[in-house]
């Protein structure tokens, strides 16, 4: 069994810029991966995730980046290293049609992809049953056509594909999508279980903020910048208080009685999370609590409920990508003002 | 997992051209295996490719043979002759010639080509022709046989006798059944009148078909083998790489593009190989003519062969070039039209504006019926003008294929 040696750089990524045309689509973007590790790309669409992992896998030529990119101590940027680096690597596409012929059976799928490593039938099949069972794939399915089995199951294939030459790194597009809410958590459990028993250093590049439940860390990519790149626990740690919020729901709630509350000093950020709820960060929590519910007493707002938690790795998401907006925001409207003057 | 897979160990081995292109063989085999996979999973598709050429043969077989059945066409004779003359000293009539429009009457009576519908006297109605036009135009009768004035005077006096013949020309298929059969009757008119032999018309062929064989069979089987063999090797293979959906997925494994190119030549031509001796048997069970026998069906095997890749290349070329499914068939759509409308057949290549000649040239058809006609009645060699310009367009077709397929994005 591949544990994987947990001091060894599996990724290397320094200063990645990626251009088409004129234009950018990742800018600067740096970091590093241990074996082993599982890491979360997190942006919404046009981010720019899609377009690292491309790089990485040597799918975008060299003219098109600049930067000091080392994969499994390999460089795409040298087309020789191309085969080492696809050998060493593997992948899963978000569409299971980019990657599995239906008509086939999961059997000869993985033959037909294992053999592309220089697999022979027998080893192919020797490690594809053993993959189909930690994915439990049910006996009864390998040797019918793709087609008929589940969304489920054929993402299950998909990841075993992925997986059949033991590569280093396994690349995961949008693992969850497709697959329905139920089955959702059963995916990425059968992810961290392969991820534990092989080894394998994970990429996972997903919309899903759920994903993160397995993650050891998260990047949080915007416009082609990559904002965060932390464990989960650090990146909460940055929110005011370490991420500790107060959940109250409030009675008739408008935008009157926010700004009411708006004006209680220490706090730092309200976020409405539904019709009557707002999650509340501030200075000082422990501090402020006391002080907050009092003063929100004082102005007769009346309370229905309320608790306190430690924000998630959504609502970091959340924030983060907010307060980059109204960075931007600013910053536009200063250089509009500038321009003006001018 | 127990099983540790080599590959990462092998990597690190400076490795040997050998073993290098053992492993690329390897890989292009199982390539073959995946494609031959799919072929099974598609049995409709198989079925086109194996099944429908020879039963089309058949088809071809039994139609001809039927159609060499003795059907009599529909005649109507208008007969000018005069075999006597009026007396310009008394104004009687005096007959002095035999009445040799008699003798042929009895002679088309006896020619089972021809069904006599009507015979009419022109000297006694002068509508005589008119009405057997209108017949014909009708589609009543099929040929009018016209005796001229003269056929008795002319034959009794020893000068030759002439029959006019004005077959229905609509459909040129049946022009020459319709002449044969008038000539048939010529020939019993002959034979029973012991008339001198130089009467009958008389003609050389060079490279006609035994009578114990269809000749009609070999004479369609010519044009019929071209369409068929280019038209469904390439209707086989124009969707084989825009329809796989999993290759830009297999490019991001150490497989390259031209090993999955490869591998998809190889197995249509094996299924091409095998789709030309179902073809090549059927059209030989079902009587085929074959100048030299044994060595003209091999260079038919081989011709076939040629034509079949021509058409497979052109597939594989349309497939990689176009983006979508829909691309490929308005592709092939237009280009077979081309193809087909400067193959020669409708219009032959020599009447044909000079450029339009050159372009004829390079495509495949205008010398896939030259070819094989060549070989079944002429048992002419397959190597030849026509065999080298077949191979040239399939180079051709193959290297632009490897080209495009190396340069096109392919993303996951």
């Amino acid at each position: 069994m591949n544990s994987g040696d947990s001091s060894q750089l599996m990724v290397n990524v320094e200063h990645l810029t990626v251009s088409f045309a004129e234009k950018q689509v990742v800018c600067d973007v740096s970091f590093e991966v241990k074996a082993g590790e599982i890491i979360g790309l997190f942006g919404i669409s046009g981010a720019g995730k899609t377009t690292i992992v491309r790089v990485l896998t040597c799918q975008i030529d060299k003219k098109n980046w600049e930067g000091n990119i080392r994969i499994t101590n390999l460089d795409p940027a040298k087309e020789k290293e191309h085969a080492k680096i696809l050998s060493n690597i593997g992948y899963v596409p978000q569409l299971e049609e980019l990657n599995l012929y239906f008509e086939l059976t999961p059997m000869a799928n993985i033959e037909t992809f294992a053999s592309t490593y220089g697999l022979k039938s027998k080893s192919a099949k020797k490690i594809a049953q053993e993959l189909f069972a930690i994915l439990d794939i049910p006996k009864d399915t390998w040797k019918k056509p793709l087609k008929k089995m589940s969304g489920g199951e054929k993402k299950r294939v998909s990841v075993a594909i992925g997986l059949i030459h033991q590569p280093k790194v396994l690349f995961l597009d949008e693992p969850t999508t497709g697959v329905d809410a139920a089955k959702r958590y059963d995916v990425l459990s059968y992810l961290k279980k392969l991820n534990r028993q092989l080894g394998t250093t994970m990429f996972l590049i997903t919309h899903d903020m759920e994903a993160t439940l397995i993650c050891d860390k998260s990047a949080i990519l915007r416009n082609g910048k990559l904002l965060e790149f932390d464990t989960n626990d650090r990146l909460i740690s940055k929110l005011p208080s370490n991420g500790l919020i107060v959940r109250l729901t409030i009675k008739d709630l408008n935008e009157e009685k926010l700004t009411i509350i708006r004006r209680f000093v220490p706090i730092k950020k309200i976020l409405r999370v539904g019709n009557e709820i707002i999650e509340i960060f501030m200075e000082n929590f422990e501090e402020n609590l006391q002080k907050l519910i009092q003063y929100i007493i004082e102005n007769d707002l009346e309370i229905t409920s309320m608790s306190r938690d430690t924000a998630s790795f959504r609502r970091f998401f959340q924030i983060r990508i907010q307060d980059e907006e109204e960075k931007e925001k600013k910053l536009e409207e200063s250089e509009k003002i500038k321009e003006d003057k001018e | 997992m127990s099983n540790k897979i080599n590959y990462s160990n092998s990597s690190k081995i400076h490795e040997s051209i050998f073993s290098r292109l053992k492993r690329r063989i390897f890989r292009v085999l199982r390539q073959i295996k995946k494609e031959f996979r799919l072929l099974r999973t598609d049995p409709l598709n198989l079925l086109i490719a194996l099944v429908v050429p020879p039963l089309i043969i058949w088809l071809f077989g039994t139609m001809s043979t039927s159609a060499s059945k003795v059907v009599p066409i529909k005649v109507s004779i208008v007969s000018y002759d005069s075999n006597s003359y009026i007396n310009q000293d008394n104004y009687t009539i005096i007959t002095t010639w035999d009445n040799y429009s008699k003798m042929y009457l009895e002679a088309v009576e006896k020619s089972k080509y021809i069904d006599l519908k009507e015979f009419y006297d022109a000297s006694k109605d002068i509508y005589a022709m008119e009405t057997a036009r209108d017949k014909l135009r009708d589609g009543k009768i099929e040929c009018i046989i016209v005796i001229p004035v003269e056929f008795s005077e002319f034959l009794t006096t020893g000068l030759p006798g002439i029959i006019e013949c004005v077959p229905d020309t609509s459909n040129f298929v049946y022009i020459q059944d319709r002449l044969n059969a008038v000539e048939d009757s010529i020939d019993i008119f002959v034979e029973d009148n012991n008339l001198d032999p130089e009467y009958v018309s008389m003609e050389y062929q060079e490279f006609s078909i035994p009578s114990n064989y269809n000749f009609r069979f070999n004479y369609n089987m010519t044009m019929l083998f071209s369409f068929m063999v280019f038209g469904i090797s390439t209707v086989l293979s124009i969707l084989v790489v825009v329809q796989e959906k999993p290759i830009p997925r297999l490019l991001l494994t150490p497989a390259k593009r031209y090993e999955i190119l490869t591998s998809k030549f190889l197995t249509y031509t094996i299924v091409l190989a095998l789709q030309i001796f179902l073809i090549l048997t059927s059209a030989l069970l079902n009587g085929l003519y074959l100048r030299n026998g044994l060595l003209s069906a091999i260079d038919l095997y081989v011709a076939l062969f040629m034509l079949g890749f021509v058409g497979l290349s052109m597939g594989i070329f349309i497939s990689t070039v176009s983006k979508t499914k829909t691309e490929a068939n308005q592709l092939f759509f237009a280009a077979f039209i081309v193809i087909l409308l400067l193959s020669g057949i409708f219009v032959p290549l020599g009447s044909m504006p000079e450029y339009l000649q050159i372009i004829a040239y390079i495509l495949p058809l205008s010398h896939g019926e030259p070819i094989i006609r060549g070989i079944l009645s002429k048992g002419k060699s397959v190597v030849g003008f026509d065999f080298f310009s077949l191979l040239a367009v399939s180079v051709v077709c193959i290297f632009l294929s490897f080209v495009i397929i190396k340069r096109k994005r392919y993303e996951v």
